[in-house]
């Protein structure tokens, strides 16, 4: 399996990264919290021990689920890394087979006491006619400090480049809610940001820079909050809001997410509902935009979890008719701890299918290292 | 969660019969920020940071660069914008995202107005 990952990373090495993010689909269903099986306390990223037993627990032959199979390394140091491609149909009004190289990273976390430092880099998609070096880079780096290191509650303390807690934040970036509602694919920026983790409830808050080299998604600078209640032990609400201000529009988020865990068919479901409100500098025009998302997901037992989703945008309020929803199905196997497939499927339609519509079947493979 | 659920069906179906038809302004600020950046402008595509093909459209500055070449001010076909954007070939672009029927109209008259403001 470790020269599967070899050639996997190699192949990889001419790809350009999309992160993954984390699979919220395993919340309240066993833990309640991000950080129960992720460093971060907004999740994403190095698994903690506990996230390494979910891991093993949820595959098929689940194997050593450590780092590169239990690969020895110091105490104060934790590894991980993603490496992800997919290839299928998509259909934008006109099919087409398609393929995404989609990450190729690795993430390390040094700690010491409540101190740790955090880096993910890898390769995204070079710059067409730049240099070579382009490709490499590093899309979170940050110290971090927490009040309980051996606990998954608590205040965690962040200063760097990382993603503004947001909303939900799920691995697919296609969601409506993140593409159009204010967490882009590569929307890092450099922040200050304070996280309460606790099981009853969390608040993140976050001030922020964009990054005026890396250029990365996001432009604006200003600030992004989230706040979750816990329900008793399988339910969840939360209040989000972001604001980002840059040279081309003032962005306003405002949105509540929802969870909730039914025990008996064991199913979860996710949903977020956002209201976007822009405001071009240059012209003065105002906008107000819609976006939400839900989905449902249950295990089906060998490593299979199936999710549907629904979303919905609506581009501007002002137009009658100008929105897109679609419907999705993703069906992944984990296979191994350390490898996933996924079959992704999108129905989009325009205005309730009146006009265009497309959408993708793609497979893709994620392996973990 | 339910009720959750029944609120925003509700608020899609609502929202989705309300508006008039498009009355925004044929403007290079609608096109770039409102239509372009979000179905164009992504990051992996054609953004500052990768620039593919030499365009980008992610920032209103460089949308306009990159709009000037595209729809003849700056030398270019006056058509290559939206014969890309309605291409029935290989062609076609966005390439993993329809776009709006509504948008590509905008577009349209915005270029046959003179693509003012670039």
């Amino acid at each position: 399996m470790r020269v599967l990952a070899i050639v996997v990373a190699a192949l990889a090495a001419v790809s350009c990264p999309r992160p993954a993010a984390a699979y919220p689909q395993y919340q309240l269903s066993s833990d309640k919290t991000c950080t129960s099986c992720h460093l971060a306390p907004d999740g994403g990223g190095i698994l903690t021990e506990n996230g390494v037993n979910t891991a093993e627990a949820t595959a098929w032959h689940p194997g050593d689920g450590n780092f590169m199979y239990g690969m020895a390394k110091p105490s104060w140091l934790e590894l991980g890394g993603d490496v992800r491609g997919a290839a299928g149909y998509v259909n934008s009004g006109v099919s087409a087979a398609a393929g995404y190289p989609m990450q190729a990273e690795v993430a390390a976390s040094a700690h010491w006491n409540g101190f740790s430092l955090h880096a993910t880099g890898g390769l995204r998609r070079p710059q067409e006619d730049g240099s070579a070096l382009h490709a490499l880079w590093s899309r979170e780096h940050y110290l971090m400090w927490q009040s309980r290191p051996d606990d998954h509650e608590g205040l965690y303390v962040r200063v760097g480049r990382l993603m503004p807690t947001f909303g939900l934040r799920l691995a697919e970036h296609v969601v409506y809610t993140q593409r159009y509602g204010g967490e882009p694919l590569y929307g890092e920026v450099y922040a200050l940001a304070a996280s309460y983790v606790t099981e009853a409830f969390e608040v993140h808050a976050s001030g922020f820079v964009h990054d005026p080299i890396a250029s990365a998604q996001e432009h604006g600078d200003g600030g992004a909050l989230y706040a979750e209640l816990r329900l008793g032990d399988h339910a969840a609400i939360g209040a989000e809001a972001k604001y980002a201000a840059s040279d081309d529009a003032h962005r306003t988020y405002g949105g509540m997410t929802g969870k909730l865990y039914l025990p008996g068919p064991a199913v979860l479901v996710l949903a977020e509902a956002e209201v976007i409100h822009e405001s071009f500098v240059p012209g003065g025009d105002r906008v107000t935009q819609l976006a939400g998302y839900a989905l449902a997901s249950h295990p089906l037992g060998g490593g299979f979890l199936l999710d549907l989703g629904a979303g919905h945008f609506t581009e501007d309020t002002r137009v009658q008719g100008l929105f897109r929803d679609c419907l999705d199905a993703n069906l992944h196997w984990f296979q191994t701890s350390h490898v996933e497939w996924l079959l992704t499927t999108r129905l989009e339609l325009l205005d309730l299918g009146s006009h265009q519509s497309g959408g993708y079947v793609l497979a893709q493979i994620h392996y973990r290292l | 969660m339910a009720a959750m659920s029944c609120l925003a069906l509700v608020f899609a179906i609502v929202l989705a019969a309300c508006g008039t038809p498009d009355s925004r302004p044929a403007t290079v600020e609608v096109v770039a920020l409102e239509i372009l950046a979000p179905s164009c402008g992504q990051v992996q595509c054609h953004s500052t940071t990768t620039n593919q093909s030499g365009y980008a459209f992610d920032t209103l500055a460089a949308a306009k660069v990159s709009l000037r070449s595209l729809v003849g001010t700056g030398g270019g076909d006056r058509h290559s914008l939206l014969e890309v954007l309605t291409s029935t070939g290989d062609k076609r672009m966005p390439p993993d995202a329809p776009l709006d029927d509504d948008d590509i109209a905008l577009v349209e008259a915005w270029i046959h107005a003179g693509a003012q403001g670039l």
